[in-house]
């Protein structure tokens, strides 16, 4: 991105750049890498904040609350599938592990929230390396499958596991263990999605930084030709391991935000539907992109709560929902194969190249006019 | 012991379900190179037509014959009306056409059948009894049916141009395209009787179950770990892998009822483990 913008800044026929200004903390703040992330995130804390005063509705904030725990999972499936090639049917599964092994140790052990997280984190770490292990020997739509089957055993150990999840009932959390910072707050719902938003703009900030980094493009080498990457000296073992184990870790992260935040969670929850709603999330918003993950995340998970709901013909049936996202996601996959990500980049590139024509020209005309003015 | 003979008669209704289920998904995987995660909710939507025509009145046998031709014609309405446009689609992409159209059937089949659960009646009620063994009449004539169906197609794929068709468009489709093989004819023959078959499993299921247009998504699943256990490469593999599981599964469950899923899923991913390409499995041979 930045190398084309570059090429936009050097294209002949265009004056010199004006001699730098002194740069504004504000300036400065525009250009830092991050700062769409932060102004998203700000953006987020916006919604609470104007849900908690009356001015949006708190269902909206709920709905934005669940689809961005949603994105999250979205974002480490968007590292596994697009950046790195493996498809997985499992990331339900592991969602609910953290949410559940979390969920467990807060009600059950004395340990700080904080504790609780990295344990269940930890655990995850362990399964990530051992999905990746079995990823180096079975690949393509084998691997998909397979790892659908490890969910499908995730979720009938949930079902089976009584005293760890409460069999196929469930489990609720209590107020009284939802505390953070040893008490001192109560982790409410708004409280939550403050949570919520933090986790989703660090881990897009870590996203950012990882697929810019020397191992992010050792990933795509890896997906284009594993042969090929192998050769040029790229470890299989690392990438494939670092992949899972990344993917599986935002799948608990966001798993834990579930627990904490909707407070109730039954096996049927974790079924293959969510794996393969999340994937088509990715797919509709483009495989490789952050901010498309996020759309599409928004798409399949929060369309329907957000914004169709208000529409009286969608109200009154509710199963034409379904039916439009369906057809959204065909038209999606058949006619922009790059996602919704591609088509907005096309759309913005061809959107600045009209508006530089137009200044390019206004710019003429101006010197144009200064030129005959000074005779 | 008798205890086990038993309940290997009592799996037959599973057996049946899955080996048709599986059949459906592996037809399609070698035409179309895709894993349809349609097959169930198609095969809900076939069982719905016949749940609908039996309530109607009509005689179940009756049902059942329309109800699969009803599935034929969905069949190659998908395969026409999408699949043949999505060939340049990546393996990926088609997987996600697919659960595009779970998504349009779990929002069609309420609107189009109403929202109240409907069942369907077994072929037959009561028992065959010989000695101390019980075998239920619909367990045995959807066994029947079962093989009958699978030996017909196991047949036709032997011995019939069109069965050559599919084994060569499995193969290499583009080679078999030029050599004369009209695949957009296969794959949509495949594909219309990938969902007949998933409505005679879904039929033979409905009875002892109550329909909703998800009810068939955990038989899908279980034909996928069978299809896996298999192999791909070979059509028989994953028939033996589907009917494999449910009398596995119910020995399983004899002992440790609570467990049994945990235990044979994970049985089935050590297998893999060790044999990537499944028991019947071909090493696929990879080019750079």
């Amino acid at each position: 991105m930045s190398v084309l913008l570059k090429k936009f800044k050097m294209q002949p026929g265009q004056s010199p750049a004006p001699a730098p200004k002194k740069a504004t903390p504000i300036g400065k703040f525009f250009r830092h890498p991050y700062s769409h992330f932060m102004i998203f995130g700000v953006l987020l804390v916006l919604v609470q904040v104007l849900a908690m005063t009356g001015v949006l509705s708190a269902a909206l904030a709920r709905s934005v609350g669940v689809s961005l725990i949603y994105s999250i999972a979205s974002l480490g499936f968007c590292l596994l599938l697009g950046y790195s090639g493996l498809a997985s049917l499992g990331t339900a599964g592991f969602m609910g592990l953290g949410g559940y092994m979390f969920a467990y140790l807060l009600a059950h052990t004395p340990l700080p929230f904080f504790i609780c997280v990295a344990v269940s984190v930890a655990a995850l770490i362990l399964i990530g390396a051992l999905v990746g292990f079995i990823s180096l020997r079975i690949e393509g739509i084998y691997l998909a499958i397979v790892t659908l089957g490890l969910s499908e055993i995730l979720v009938s150990f949930f079902k089976a596991f009584d005293s760890f999840t409460g069999g196929a009932s469930g489990v609720n959390l209590k107020a009284k263990d939802l505390v953070f910072m040893f008490g001192a707050f109560e982790l409410s719902r708004e409280v939550s999605f403050f949570i919520i938003t933090a986790a989703l703009v660090g881990l897009m900030i870590v996203t950012a930084n990882l697929i810019n980094s020397p191992t992010g493009r050792a990933m795509l080498a890896m997906k284009n030709s594993t042969s090929a990457a192998q050769a040029m000296g790229i470890s299989k073992v690392k990438i494939r391991l670092l992949a899972f184990v990344l993917a599986t870790c935002y799948a608990g992260i966001a798993g834990i935000l579930y627990a904490v935040y909707i407070r109730s969670m039954n096996p049927s929850v974790w079924s293959l539907s969510l794996s393969l709603n999340i994937l088509a999330a990715i797919i509709l918003g483009g495989a490789r992109s952050i901010w498309g993950t996020l759309v599409g995340a928004f798409l399949v998970f929060g369309i329907n709560t957000m914004f169709l709901q208000d529409i009286a013909f969608f109200r009154d049936n509710p199963n034409f929902i379904m039916i439009f996202i369906g057809i959204l996601i065909i038209l999606i996959v058949m006619l922009y194969p790059g996602g919704l990500a591609q088509l907005a980049k096309t759309a913005w590139h061809k959107i600045k190249a009209w508006i530089r024509k137009k200044l390019a020209a206004a710019k003429d005309k101006k010197a144009g006019a200064g030129e005959g003015g000074a005779e | 012991m008798n205890a086990y003979i038993q309940m290997f008669f009592s799996s037959w209704m599973f057996m049946s379900v899955f080996a048709l289920a599986t059949m459906g998904i592996v037809l399609i995987f070698k035409t179309s190179g895709t894993t349809n995660f349609a097959q169930g909710s198609i095969a809900a939507l076939g069982a719905y037509f016949a749940a609908t025509f039996v309530t109607k009145g009509w005689n179940l046998w009756l049902s059942l014959g329309v109800s699969v031709v009803v599935a034929f014609a969905v069949g190659v309405l998908v395969d026409v009306g999408l699949f043949r446009r999505g060939r340049s689609v990546n393996v990926i992409g088609k997987q996600i056409i697919t659960m595009g159209i779970v998504m349009i059937l779990f929002g069609v089949v309420p609107m189009a059948f109403g929202a109240l659960p409907m069942d369907i009646p077994p072929f037959a009620k009561g028992n065959f009894e010989f000695g101390q063994f019980v075998i239920p009449k619909h367990y045995a004539i959807c066994a029947l049916i079962t093989a009958g169906v699978l030996a017909a197609i196991f047949l036709a794929l032997r011995f019939t141009k069109w069965g050559l068709g599919v084994r060569a468009t499995a193969s290499n489709e583009k080679v078999a395209q030029m050599l004369g093989v009209n695949t957009k004819m296969i794959t949509a023959v495949s594909w219309a009787l990938a969902a007949g078959l998933g409505t005679l499993a879904a039929v033979m299921y409905g009875s002892s179950t109550v329909l909703n247009p998800a009810y068939m998504t955990g038989v899908q699943v279980n034909a996928f770990l069978a299809c896996i256990l298999g192999g791909f490469a070979t059509f028989y593999g994953p028939i033996a892998g589907a009917l494999l599981l449910p009398v596995l599964r119910n020995y399983i469950a004899y002992n440790t009822s609570a467990w049994a899923d945990v235990i044979i899923y994970t049985l089935i991913l050590l297998v893999i483990l060790f044999k990537p390409n499944g028991l019947f499995g071909k090493k696929i041979v990879k080019k750079v």
